[in-house]
């Protein structure tokens, strides 16, 4: 019960609560000096409404020409450290850091056989992510209960302590043993836990901060009992104003209202009916989160300048993800005072990368780090210091993605590797020069990065990399630094102190990087920017016009069900604010929003959204149906009908044809060109003539062409002569494998990933397979000619290009074979490869691409053998003959494919459509686009509802 | 409370499923039961939802009007109850809003999960995966297996070895795409059967032992029999023995678990049909067109050939399922350790986790466990959910699963075996529309469950049926009548089983609603072009939109409706939506091109991604800003996106983008608006990484909103449930044919899986007779499972219904909708009117309009820019002192010195220690700067008390201040003030004085400095002016440097 020195007084709630607030304080002033509010402790609910009070008191003295010396305003949190100096003697508080790091500490080294009833189960790999996460919990609890001034193990005997059962005592107890256990590790390196502080301040006085003579609490509806129990100490030597604003009227009724320390009671509120005239005017069923915001800025837009006419709240932060856009679209700056957590910063992601970096220089977490622009400014720097080059960043980029697509490496080192090896047949090299400069420059940095202890090493790390940067201090980049450096700094205090908490490198970045990005920033508001407010800030807003979004339950009123630790019946006993209490506080709330805006003095708009952004349905605040009973169907009727969105999904329609650039180029083809165009004349001119081709993201593994690529190099082995000649399956293939592994070692180095081994194992058996086939076909009499044979063709002004495999010759019969191998999964024969069935789609084919089949039409898709037939024809005669090698998955069908039709009419044909190709490319012809499968497309994100259709007509497309 | 009965109801579509669940509730509300102890679940959202809003509104509507109220008291069995007993519920069930317990099956798993993690072994809180999330952790697990580079650990090699195995045989190159295709199909099942014993297991599969398995010749020494056998008969024709040469070859060539020839495949046809003749030396089999009678030595070796090769296929199918589930098994530990364990689960894992078997243990109750424990574990629950459970009600049965179910059953059972009677369980369902078998739905579960307890007490559940349509009308009810109660047409397209199961489900249905004007048509088109003319045609006919009627298309699958419904809006100009999950980031020009800019930041070497770009005004609007080339195109965005994440940065872009598009293109504006949204999400996960981002905009999926006025195009599957006057299904050309699983999963009665196996050729399949058996029970599973799917669709109409299909072939004996359709219904089947529409007008809405208005009252008075003299505070760092670590730098240090400089009233040099608390335990070095502060001579005039005053001299200490200065809010606090006053107490001048503890060298760089404190200080000057009321000449400033103690005036 509060003392005699607790007085309960009313603002009446006709007026703004920010003015009210200022008129009771200015009470007696005569405005002849500075108004002078110095001896006054006033407490506010939040922070923003501290800051609303003082504005309204510098508004308030200006009118008089004069300024103020404000009053010390507190928020309920800022209390006890106020009121409680440290006792002389008591270790001093443990920092956040400190504290997490001792329960880290304690959870890592649990036995967790002694405490059942919190662990019934063995907890999972107890790493120190999964202890991080659980001392965070735990401590948000212990947070909560000191709401109370409880610790955890007073809850078993508060909450026992009485007639009815508690099924979770013996829990309690142990969760009481495990605060001790951690309070004991503080102890041990001289701290003590905040909440002990409070624990035992809860029993002593509370100091009166010097200079100061009286108290308020204004307007804070939900004092916690911690705070109350201080007030309560202070009250014996100044008098405690509690401040009210409510109705007008006489102590009694105030005094029904709320509680001594001005907080609703809820056996008032609960059954006090909202009786509002014009509540369908003022309660709004909205769709969703989108439509809600929709009409908020329609409200805005009715005030030209519109700060301090109109405010909005936001009630649900689901409709910030709506509101926050359809604002800016509307030229609307608005401000969140919320401000935002650190994880969202630039330097986050940077410090993420190194933290990714630290823990292991895997190629995911170089790269990461690599994309940085920081990280690349720096490289331009070092470039320059270095050789003096001209850096550019879509050089090393490109490189980098060159490096990883041909090599995959598992990690620095093996890149550094690949980007400096020799390719084995000494054949092209694509540069890697800016590559490797980068990747040694990172080697460096990751070197510093791990020597030497945290935070020392990663603070190395940055002042390397920002050395030649110029920082503003009043940039919001300097302010995330210096909050880095803060955290980084008391976190390496805190390391020091519990040196057994975090065991590897990558365990303290990953609890500093978390410390940093749970602060919360603040950005600079602009001026005349409108402010989102949260629900519990509203009481303090002044604008006539206020509407509130997101009035819906789970929200408002703040309901807490099925908490793992704290269910409503424990928090009831243990005096923790309950369900009923935040009801009571809502519905206050509601009203006091309500009052100062009634009739012509302003409007209060409530949207209540009936589904969210993710496609949960929503119900109303239940505050809303408080209300008398033969209002009560009407106003479920209203608030709980059906409602649509406005606006109907829109027809799709295309925003633009794309005008590919006119195709200039001088033309050259090699033989594989050719079925580019057949394919598709338009993707040819991408690909050919435009160069456009994508990169494969996100590579796991060699893709087809790669690992063809490895196999022939290792086939090459078969034309030395040790394996010319052999007809003994073992000893090719060993002369195979020996080749391939020459080939692996100098493409990849010697440590691979996972999918890498897979694939090579895979190739190995294929290319013991081959082996067997190898030595069958010298058994038959073929013996290699010539391998990785050039050849080159003119057809018409074009020079065709081109390598066979191999060419052999048979020594019985001296028939002479072209010979290509074929890695694909699948092994289809040349003749499946190079021709099809003519189909619906294919009327734009030419008569010289079609090829009689019978009563049918086929049409060739491929001229790669043809074309080598006919390039070797003049050399080796028409007795050629072209096959497959094929090594397909299913190894047991690797074989020789034959195509003994490709002779006469049907290499008439093919020449004939070689020739047809050339003439169209050479006259330009790059039409039409062949509409193909998105599965197959590698330009499938160019088109959208038809290729075709997404050309403009100049493109050289067909319509 | 009085008695209630246990309710299972079988409720036909249309028949008022939710009005029995509702009235259900409203019963036991009525009946006393507190609000917040009725559980009632069902499988969406938003069927929750309104499920809710029923209930609600039926109590309304009842307390509203006492005829109204009259009505429900009846429907509930209740008479006597007004609208004062219905206001008297409804105010109860609004008080326990936030405590009830109506919701979906998997928000309702969560929250136990939610409420007992360390109960559960989990690491932290539940974090629920949906599809992005769950992909990335998967992808994750993926890495740290794929990349640990060197040597291969354990795992890793035990990984190859398992891939090894599961592919045996076949080489496979990308491992990548491989796992991908095993994780998505088969992780489910491991999950479900995670014993080894399972898995390729013969003694499982077949009890009794499987002939082949103990071939006695192996494969090669079968042939060389073989061959030896066709050397030497002379009695075989030359086209034969080629044929059989071929054959020989071509087995020799031959790979278990490869396809096979024809040649190969056909003569093994044969060989196994005649298998008994031939083992017993007759028979005869045809090759090349000409009977054969082997001799027995001939017909042995035939056998021995069968044999072999079928022994070879099914060994290496058992090894392939075994290395299968040695892959899954490696990677499912993982993934498990990694994700699940820490509370990362999607809601597949929240069940598998509550099931009894998998850790559920804390349900265990009632029967299971002993008494006294089940009593406390069910006071434990209670306590920690806030929570008790009195009345179950479950919606749509038919579709939940066995695990859903075990993990219900324990809360269940002892409500139904409950001997007061005073708790309930009701469930209700259509076995007809069981069309979600394919995610666990468990028809049969309705029956056995029904079953179970009436066994033991025959009353423990009353069954009732519903087969009234209050949705259809008479035309409709009777071409349901005609197709699903054909026993005969129906056995002509599905196999035996199926029907049976079908028509002892059947019920004739009536309608409920006899005066409902309406029509069926079957009308016919070639093709699907044709089909989707005909849709055209029908709603231009009927106007039905103009009618004001609701109107949806119903189609297979998605695709197919997202075509109709574009044909629809093209050809038509109807406002259709296809109501699919629509990618919205990358189904049109304008969001991709975006995408393409990323990835040519990111990624410069892609060439199409820049190309892309150069091809739309995307390139335009670069050039304007700036951006000609790759290299200008990397180095901003890469440092927009990293300053301000991707959301930030597109809505730039996007804005100068639109800037370029028809003014009337609302289209692409809206998508700009969603990939804007999709950023946002994405920013929540603080990555920066460009491909994740743009993997994570590619599966971005965005329902269309559910409009008034439009032609909905839904699938069957979401069309269940709903209810439209006119219904057209153009897309019905599927049938009963049976589905291929690659993996055969046989399950016992009990659901438990008994054995798994990769199921072998057909040839071989067919061989065997558990396979056949178990492939004759999926396929009736699943010409049921079609059936019902015809059943939803043909449900769905109110008044109208069109059929349009493709023609049916004279004779046709195909296992299709079409044929079921020629069977039942016949060629040109029309019933009803065939003007039903024609009397019909819309209704006049009554859409209330929103009132936009405007507050006359006067603004908020103080509403001004704020300004704090410190905020005009700047100076420029290098990054090496911005990230100094040491104590002695930067703001710690600064606050430190202002602090004990704050303590100091009136001092001289000489005046000694300071002696105060404050000092005492300040930091040495910083002890050490304020006390040199004090000793400096050069101090002395900011610390002694001035002697020029007659009157008093005051002194401000870090005092606070607030004023309003030119329109602007100024909030601050003074370092230092010194105010000579004149005796009668007007003040006569004024000293401030700044501390800086700034690391000047010297004085120069003092002056330096104090350039750049100099807005700082005239605004104190101004502020102290008008605190004091002197002229701001008469106010001096003064900037103290700590570092080298000396102050630097400021005019
Ligand atoms: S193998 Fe790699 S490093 Fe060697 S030349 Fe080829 S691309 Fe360059």
């Amino acid at each position: 019960m509060p003392s005699p020195g607790i007085y309960l007084r009313v603002l009446p709630w006709g007026e703004m609560l920010p003015q009210a607030a200022a008129g009771w304080l200015a009470a007696g002033w005569t405005a002849t000096q500075p108004l002078d509010l110095s001896e006054w402790l006033v407490i506010v609910p939040t922070r923003q409404a501290g800051r609303r009070l003082r504005e309204s008191l510098a508004w308030w003295a200006d009118q008089k020409g004069q300024a103020v010396f404000p009053p010390r305003v507190v928020a309920p949190d800022g209390l006890t450290s106020l009121l409680l100096p440290p006792v002389r003697g008591d270790y001093p508080e443990a920092t956040r850091a400190e504290q997490a790091l001792a329960w880290i500490e304690a959870l890592q080294e649990l036995e967790w056989e002694r405490f059942p009833d919190v662990f019934p189960l063995a907890p999972p790999t107890r790493s120190f992510s999964w202890a991080r996460g659980l001392a965070a919990r735990l401590m948000l609890l212990q947070t909560t209960l000191a709401e109370s001034g409880l610790r955890m193990a007073e809850v078993a005997h508060v909450a026992g302590g009485r007639s009815e059962v508690f099924p979770e005592e013996a829990r309690w107890r142990q969760l009481g043993e495990l605060e001790q256990a951690v309070d004991r590790r503080l102890a041990a390196r001289q701290r003590q836990a905040p909440q002990a502080a409070l624990a035992a301040g809860a029993s002593a006085e509370a100091v009166l901060p010097s200079g100061i003579r009286r108290v308020a609490v204004m307007a804070t509806p939900d004092l916690a009992p911690f705070a109350t129990r201080l007030l309560q100490s202070l009250s014996t030597r100044v008098p405690v104003e509690i401040v009210v604003f409510a109705p007008e009227a006489a102590a009694e009724t105030a005094a029904s209202l709320f509680d001594p320390w001005g907080r609703p009671r809820p056996e008032t509120w609960v059954a006090r009916p909202l009786d509002w005239p014009d509540f369908a005017e003022r309660v709004q069923l909205c769709a969703d989160a989108t439509m809600q915001a929709a009409r908020m800025v329609d409200r805005v837009r009715l005030y030209p300048r519109p700060e301090g006419h109109i405010a909005l709240g936001i009630a649900d932060p689901d409709v910030l993800g709506a509101l926050e856009p359809a604002l800016k679209r509307a030229g609307i700056t608005s401000y969140n005072p919320a401000g935002r957590a650190r994880r969202r910063d630039g330097l986050y992601a940077l410090l993420n990368a190194l933290a990714g970096f630290a823990r292991g220089a895997d190629w995911e977490a170089t790269t990461t780090l690599l994309r940085c622009p920081d990280v690349l400014a720096w490289l331009e720097t070092e470039g320059r210091a270095e050789s003096g080059a001209e850096f550019s960043a879509v050089t090393l980029l490109e490189q980098i993605d060159a490096l990883e697509s041909d090599h995959l490496p598992p990690d620095l080192a093996a890149a550094q590797h690949c980007a400096s090896a020799q390719r084995p047949d000494g054949e092209y090299r694509r540069p890697r020069d800016a590559a490797l400069a980068a990747l040694r420059s990172l080697e460096g940095l990751r070197k510093r990065l791990v020597a030497g202890s945290f935070p020392e090493n990663a603070t190395d790390v940055l002042q390397t990399l920002f050395a030649a940067r110029s920082i503003e201090t009043d940039s919001e980049w300097f302010a995330s630094a210096a909050a880095w450096t803060e955290t980084a700094r008391e976190v390496g205090r805190a390391l020091e102190a519990f040196d057994g908490a975090a065991r590897t490198l990558g365990d303290a970045w990953e609890f500093a990087l978390a410390q940093f990005g749970e602060r919360t920033c603040f950005d600079r508001k602009r001026d005349g920017a409108l402010e989102l407010n949260g629900w519990i800030e509203l009481l303090w807003e002044d604008a006539p016009h206020l509407v509130v979004a997101g009035l819906n339950e789970k929200q408002v009123p703040e309901t807490i069900v099925g908490d793992a630790f704290l269910p409503e019946k424990l928090r009831e006993r243990i005096g923790l604010r309950t369900n009923a209490q935040r009801f009571a506080r809502d519905a206050y709330l509601l009203e006091a929003l309500a009052a100062p805006r009634a009739g012509s003095r302003g409007r209060l708009e409530l949207l209540v959204g009936k589904v969210s952004a993710d496609g949960e349905p929503q119900r109303p605040s239940r505050l809303l149906l408080r209300c008398r009973d033969a209002e009560l169907p009407g106003r479920i009727e209203r608030l709980f009908d059906e409602i649509r969105a406005p606006q109907a999904s829109l027809p799709w329609t295309r925003a633009w044809r794309l005008t590919p650039p006119p195709p200039v180029w001088t033309p050259r083809l090699s033989v594989t060109a050719f079925r580019d165009w057949l394919a598709c004349p338009f993707r040819f001119r991408l690909r050919r003539v435009h160069r456009m081709r994508p990169v494969a993201l996100d590579k796991a593994e060699l893709d087809a062409p790669g690992f063809g690529n490895l196999v022939h190099l290792a086939l090459r082995a078969l034309g030395e002569p040790d394996c010319r000649d052999c007809t003994d399956p073992r000893r090719l293939a060993d002369a195979l494998l020996a080749r391939f592994e020459t080939a692996v070692r100098s493409l990849h180095g010697d440590r691979l990933t996972l999918p890498l081994l897979v694939q090579f194992e895979s190739a190995r058996q294929r290319l013991r397979a081959a082996a067997e086939q190898q030595a069958e076909q010298r058994r038959q009499g073929w013996v290699i000619d010539k391998i990785e044979h050039d050849i080159a063709l003119k057809i018409d002004r074009i020079s065709v290009t081109g390598s066979v495999d191999r060419i052999e010759r048979n020594e019985h019969d001296g028939r002479v074979r072209v010979i290509d191998y074929k890695t694909s999964d699948k092994g289809d024969s040349p003749r499946s490869t190079h021709l099809r069935r003519l189909g619906k789609e294919d009327d734009w084919r030419e008569p010289w691409q079609r090829v009689p089949d019978g009563s049918s039409e086929l049409i060739w898709k491929d001229l790669q053998l043809p074309l080598y037939r006919r390039a070797l024809l003049a050399d080796y005669g028409a007795a050629i003959t072209c096959a497959y090698f094929t090594l397909p998955k299913a190894v047991g069908e690797t074989a020789i494919m034959e195509w003994p039709e490709l002779t006469g009419d049907l290499q008439a044909a093919a020449d004939r459509c070689a020739d047809g190709v050339v003439e169209a490319i050479l006259a330009g012809r790059f039409s039409p686009v062949v509409e193909q499968s998105a599965d197959w497309d590698d330009y499938a994100e160019l088109f959208h509802r038809g290729a075709a259709a997404s050309l403009q007509d100049e493109g050289g497309a067909s319509a | 409370m009085r008695t209630v009965v246990n309710t299972a109801i079988l409720a036909s579509a249309g028949s008022g499923k939710t009005f029995a669940l509702t009235n259900r509730v409203v019963a036991l509300l009525a009946l006393g039961a507190p609000p917040e102890r009725i559980v009632a679940l069902t499988f969406t959202r938003k069927a929750a939802g309104e499920f809710f809003d029923e209930i609600l509104k039926k109590l309304a509507h009842a307390a509203a009007s006492p005829k109204e109220a009259e009505k429900l008291a009846d429907a509930i069995g209740q008479t006597g109850l007004g609208p004062a007993d219905f206001l008297c519920l409804l105010r109860r069930v609004v008080d326990a809003m936030p405590r009830l317990n109506l919701g979906t099956l998997d928000s309702f798993f969560a929250r136990i999960v939610r409420s007992f993690p360390l109960e559960l072994g989990l690491g932290g809180d539940l974090e629920i995966l949906h599809e992005h999330a769950a992909q990335r952790e998967r992808r994750r697990v993926l890495r740290s297996l794929f990349t640990a580079a060197g040597e291969p650990d354990e795992a890793q090699r035990e990984f190859i070895e398992a891939f090894k195995r599961a592919t045996f045989g076949l080489e496979e190159k990308g491992l990548a795409d491989r796992l991908e295709t095993y994780l998505n199909d088969y992780a489910g099942i491991y999950l479900a059967a995670p014993q080894v014993d399972v898995w390729g297991n013969p003694g499982r599969i077949w009890p009794a032992g499987f002939g082949p398995l103990q071939a006695t010749l192996s494969l090669a020494d079968a042939l060389t029999a073989l061959r030896r056998q066709v050397d030497g008969t002379a009695s075989l024709r030359d086209g034969q023995r080629t044929r059989l040469e071929t054959v020989i070859a071509d087995a020799t060539d031959w790979r278990p678990g490869a396809p096979l020839s024809r040649p190969l495949n056909d003569l093994l046809e044969k060989v196994v049909a005649q298998l008994e003749e031939l083992r017993a030396g007759r028979g005869q089999i045809t090759i090349d067109r000409v009977r054969f009678s082997p001799d027995p030595a001939f017909a042995a070796a035939l056998v021995a050939f069968a044999e072999a090769m079928i022994g070879a296929e099914f060994k290496r199918r058992l090894e392939t399922t075994k290395g299968l589930f040695a892959l899954l098994r490696t990677y499912e530990q993982r993934y498990h350790e990694a994700v699940r364990r820490n509370g990362r689960m999607t809601f597949a894992d929240v069940e598998r986790l509550l099931r009894p078997d998998a850790g559920g243990p804390l349900l265990e109750s009632g029967l299971s466990a002993a008494e006294s424990d089940a009593g406390e574990r069910r006071l434990a629950i209670d306590w920690r959910l806030d929570a008790q459970f009195d009345h179950w009600l479950l919606d749509e049965f038919q579709d939940t699963s066995h695990g859903q179910w075990t993990v219900l059953r324990n809360l269940i059972d002892e409500v139904v075996q409950d001997p007061e009677g005073a708790r309930s369980f009701f469930y209700v369902g259509d076995v007809k529309q069981a069309i979600y078998a394919w995610r666990e739905g468990d028809s049969r579960l309705f029956r056995e469950i029904l079953q179970h307890y009436n066994q033991t007490n025959p009353a423990a559940i009353v069954e009732q049926e519903l087969n009234a349509s209050w949705r259809s009308g008479p035309a409709v009810i009777a071409a349901v009548n005609r197709v699903f109660s054909d026993h005969g047409a129906l056995s002509q397209v599905m196999s035996g089983g199926a029907v049976t199961t079908w028509s002892q489900e059947w019920r004739t249905h009536t309608s409920a609603r006899p005066s409902l004007k309406g029509v069926v048509e079957w009308r016919l088109a070639e093709d699907q072009e044709g089909r989707f003319a005909e849709t055209l045609r029908i709603l231009q006919e009927t106007d039905a939109l103009g009618r004001g009627l609701s109107v949806a298309v119903l189609v297979e699958k998605n695709d197919t409706g997202s075509a109709l419904a574009d044909y629809l809006r093209r050809q038509g100009g109807l406002p259709a939506v296809a109501e699919s999950d629509l990618t919205v980031c990358t189904d049109n020009p304008f969001t991709s091109v975006l995408l393409a800019m990323l990835r040519a930041a990111a990624h410069p070497g892609d060439t199409l991604a820049w190309g892309h770009v150069c091809m739309t005004p995307l390139g335009a609007v670069l050039a304007e800003q700036g951006v000609t080339t790759p290299e200008t195109l990397t180095r901003r965005l890469l440092r927009e996106i990293h300053a301000h994440g991707f959301a930030a940065t597109l809505e730039h872009w996007i804005e100068a983008l639109a800037a370029r598009l028809d003014p009337a293109d609302a289209f692409s504006r809206l998508r700009g608006r969603q990939l804007v949204e999709a950023a946002r999400d994405f920013d929540e996960l603080a990555s920066r990484d460009v491909v994740e981002f743009l993997q994570y905009a590619a599966r971005y999926k965005v329902r269309d909103a559910d409009t008034a006025a439009v032609v909905r195009v839904l699938t069957i599957h979401k069309a269940k449930g709903l209810g439209f006057d006119l219904v057209i299904l153009p897309d019905l050309e599927g049938g009963f044919g049976a589905r291929r699983a690659s993996l055969a999963v046989k399950k016992a009665p009990d659901r438990s899986v008994s054995w798994i196996l990769e199921v072998p050729n057909k040839v071989f399949a067919d061989r065997d007779p558990v396979l056949t058996q178990y492939k004759e029970e999926a396929d009736a599973q699943s010409a049921y499972e079609a059936l019902c799917k015809l059943y939803v669709a043909m449900t769905r109409a109110k008044r109208a219904m069109y059929l349009v299909t493709e023609p049916v072939a004279d004779g046709s004996q195909s296992r299709s909708f079409p044929r079921l359709l020629r069977e039942t219904l016949g060629e040109g089947y029309t019933e009803g009117d065939a003007c039903w529409y024609e009397a019909l007008r819309p209704e006049p809405s009554a859409i209330p309009s929103d009132l936009v208005v405007k507050v006359e009252a006067p603004p908020a008075p103080a509403r001004l820019p704020a300004r704090t003299p410190s905020g005009t505070e700047r100076s420029v760092l290098n990054g090496a002192q911005v990230f100094a670590l040491s104590a002695t730098a930067g703001a710690e240090w600064g606050t430190a010195v202002h602090a004990l400089l704050a303590e100091i009233a009136w001092r001289r040099p000489g005046d000694g220690v300071v002696a105060s608390e404050l000092w005492a335990q300040a930091d040495a070095a910083v002890r050490a700067e304020a006390q040199a502060c004090l000793e400096a001579s050069a101090l002395e005039q900011v610390f002694a008390r001035p002697s020029e005053g007659v009157g008093e001299s005051e002194l401000w200490r870090e005092r606070a201040f607030e004023v309003v200065l030119d329109g602007h809010w100024i909030t601050g606090i003074c370092d230092r003030v010194v105010i000579v006053r004149e005796p009668g107490g007007v003040a006569r001048r004024a000293w401030v004085w700044d501390f800086k503890t700034d690391r000047v060298g010297d004085r120069a760089g003092a002056v330096r400095a104090a350039e750049r404190y100099a807005e700082q200080l005239r605004l104190y000057r101004r502020v102290v002016a008008k605190l004091t009321g002197l002229a701001e000449k008469d106010v001096h400033c003064g900037l103290v440097f700590t570092r080298i103690r000396e102050w630097v005036p400021v005019g």
